[in-house]
């Protein structure tokens, strides 16, 4: 059977169930890469050019451990998600980067991704890379449909029942309210984490937050688990026309959970990031407004553990006692 | 309405051209000072952290002109990729913060250039009648390809000058008597004079300079504040400079050749096929096609200027160490952070090996 290789990382997070219900449909094996850990971490960094962002050294790790265990790498190059919102540079630059950086990766697959183009355009590029597989045009129709209700299925699940894209993938399905973190749900503390999925739910990079976040006794809300229409809604106040597809991400859900009356919100970014670099402006200005506690942790390679977690602690800290005056 | 604009290399003396051509009315054109120290800690101060050296030193420059007195400013937007299209959001926010109460008048320069830079120059004057315009804009251009021309010159003349300076000194001088031009006929013959002049400054007729190209992102490439005047520091070394990236070309080519359907960069696209096989955004793709086709056309080497964290030359800078046309690339960073005496050793050193490389090769 032909293998499909998928790093973990980057758009894997949004995608994964697609591409995985895609390939399989195709006859295809998908084979993904192991959570990101020391050996990924520094093969990626040792490659790429210091500049480079965190989460792209990352993937290129991904690629390397990946390299001798699939017959294709699927690296989509995606330009748009939206009308005139466009992804960063280096998701463009990333199946040429992986070229240039990772000499031995198999064959790549890099159908470009532009939904400014139209659907027609989209559909093309669907067939053209499911003709690597089969030059069945139906199956390969079948197939994307079959993707995109993997996909809206996938994002309902994560929306409805209030989980990662973790816990989804990897079927873990326990909901947040059966967790028995703490049973008193009320007097818990609602954290919300924003950021790119890429590096919220990747536990190597961010020094497990979220789980350090939940021992420390709070309920951690990220963007994928509020409902896509309400990111979108609330975005749209703040900006008009959103000119990153992750604005959504960082900027709406920022603006959401600030609506929401959370106790705090936590943004993680990474440094370098263009499209963060001018974002997250925005999310500090409106917490200013809401008066509400607001944490930039910005994380690099050198990011040490204990640093990050005295952050944390200090702004739990001052999230209690705040809610406990104000209560 | 009293408009500031931001500095761009010399952009500002076409843009006072053709303010002054058309006698803006009660509309004043703006200029704010020369960028500077000042400009740069003005815009470091009130930028995001992250935001890239663009960024921070057209800030710095809006910031400045508003302290003129400026209400309206014209800034440049972009619909693609990089963080240009954010610019002008986000640094109205910054000047409404810091109690400037201004309005932004933009400028598409990724799509419908010709007719966005028209649009503003209409606003600007009133409305002035558009043969009217049209004849300012030309004349404000004349400037620009003058000033260009004339740059072309000294680049070559600067590496092989006996007295080190003497085509600088005639340069600025050139760029002071081009700005003072009233007429088309004025501005050819300052033109002549000035090339004349360079033509004659005393030259070492046996120098073989090296030949190093310079490419990167079009803002730190053409604004010499952003690069530390490296152009000049290369000519001091004795190197002879060749950048394809100008505002006059941009200009040709944008409002007049690109509707015809010529691309200026459809070779260098060519040329970077094989490694970057689409536009990323910026000037990234130009980029890497460019190592290729300097490497072939037998330069010496290429220095990649890019501002800190520019995502579309950070791809390029991944890519191009891979191409098989091999060239020595030195990529310099441009942030705040920068200080000359350490990019000079940077350029001393490049150079040094350069030297040898040609030694090897018995060239």
């Amino acid at each position: 059977m032909v293998k499909v290789g998928i790093p973990r990382a980057l758009a894997y997070y949004q995608y994964y169930p697609a591409w995985k219900t895609f390939f399989e449909k195709l006859g295809a094996e998908t084979v993904v890469s192991p959570p990101t850990n020391r050996a990924i971490f520094s093969s990626g960094n040792s490659r790429a050019v210091a500049e480079t962002c965190l989460p792209v050294k990352v993937f290129f790790g991904h690629v390397i451990s990946l390299a001798d265990k699939c017959d294709y790498m699927f690296i989509p190059a995606i330009r748009s998600l939206g009308r005139k919102a466009y992804h960063c540079s280096k998701f463009l630059g990333l199946p040429d980067m992986t070229k240039a950086l990772v000499p031995e990766c198999p064959a790549i697959l890099d159908p470009e991704i532009d939904l400014n183009k139209g659907r027609r355009n989209l559909e093309k590029i669907i067939y053209s890379l499911g003709s690597h597989f089969t030059s069945d045009k139906g199956k390969i129709k079948k197939a994307a449909e079959e993707a995109r209700e993997a996909n809206s299925a996938y994002r309902r699940e994560m929306s409805d029942r209030g989980t990662t894209p973790v816990q989804v993938i990897d079927g873990i399905c326990q909901s947040k309210e059966n967790s028995g973190l703490d049973s008193d749900v009320s007097s818990q503390l609602k954290i919300a984490v924003i950021g790119h999925a890429y590096i919220i739910y990747d536990d190597y990079v961010n020094h497990r937050l979220i789980s350090r976040l939940e021992a420390m006794g709070a309920r951690v809300s990220t963007p994928e688990m509020a409902h896509q229409e309400a990111l979108d809604i609330a975005m749209t106040k703040l900006v008009s026309k959103p000119h990153w597809s992750f604005e959504v991400d960082v900027i709406g859900a920022g603006e959401y959970y600030l609506e929401a009356k959370f106790d705090g919100i936590i943004t993680v970014a990474v440094f370098g990031c263009g499209p963060d670099s001018m974002m997250v402006g925005k999310v500090r200005h409106r917490a200013r407004e809401f008066g509400t506690p607001f944490l930039l942790l910005s994380l690099d390679e050198h990011t040490s553990e204990g640093g990050l977690v005295t952050r944390l602690e200090a702004f739990v800290d001052m999230v209690k006692r705040r809610k406990r005056v104000c209560v | 309405m009293r408009v500031g604009i931001p500095h761009f290399g010399l952009v500002y003396i076409p843009i006072k051209a053709i303010a002054r051509k058309l006698g803006a009315g009660d509309n004043e054109l703006i200029i704010p000072p020369l960028t500077s120290q000042r400009t740069l800690d003005l815009g470091v101060k009130y930028s995001p952290a992250e935001a890239c050296l663009p960024y921070k030193l057209t800030l710095g420059n809006l910031i400045e002109a508003c302290e003129l007195g400026a209400d309206t400013l014209a800034h440049a937007r972009g619909t693609g990729i990089c963080r240009l299209g954010y610019y002008a959001k986000n640094q109205e926010q910054i000047l409404q913060d810091l109690g400037y109460n201004v309005r932004f008048l933009t400028i598409d320069v990724s799509h419908h250039k010709f007719r966005s830079i028209m649009r503003l120059v209409k606003d600007m004057t009133n409305n002035a009648p558009w043969p009217e315009v049209i004849s300012a804009f030309y004349f404000g251009m004349s400037k620009l390809f003058a000033l260009d021309k004339i740059e072309k010159v000294v680049h070559k003349v600067r590496a092989i000058e006996l007295d080190k300076g003497t085509a600088n000194q005639i340069y600025r001088e050139a760029i002071k008597a081009i700005d003072e031009a009233t007429t088309g006929k004025e501005v050819r013959r300052t033109t002549g004079e000035c090339i004349d002049k360079l033509n004659r400054v005393p030259i070492d007729p046996t120098a073989n300079p090296v030949k190093v190209g310079i490419v990167g992102e079009i803002y730190v490439v053409l604004e010499p504040f952003a690069n530390m005047d490296i152009e000049m520091e290369l000519g001091k070394l004795g190197v002879e400079v060749k950048r394809t990236m100008s505002l006059s070309r941009w200009v040709k080519y944008s409002f007049v050749l690109n509707p015809l359907g010529i691309d200026e960069w459809k070779e260098v696209h060519k040329a970077a096929m094989p490694y970057l096989k689409r536009d990323v955004g910026g000037d990234g793709w130009e980029s890497v096609g460019e190592k290729v086709v300097h490497a072939r056309e037998g330069y010496d080497g290429m220095i990649h200027l890019a501002p800190f964290t520019c995502m579309p030359e950070i791809v390029a800078q991944n890519i191009m160490s891979s191409t098989k046309e091999d060239i020595p690339v030195l990529t310099v960073l441009c942030d705040e952070q920068m200080a000359k005496p350490g990019m000079i050793t940077r350029l001393e050193a490049f150079v040094d090996l350069l030297r040898f490389r040609r030694k090897r090769r018995g060239i």
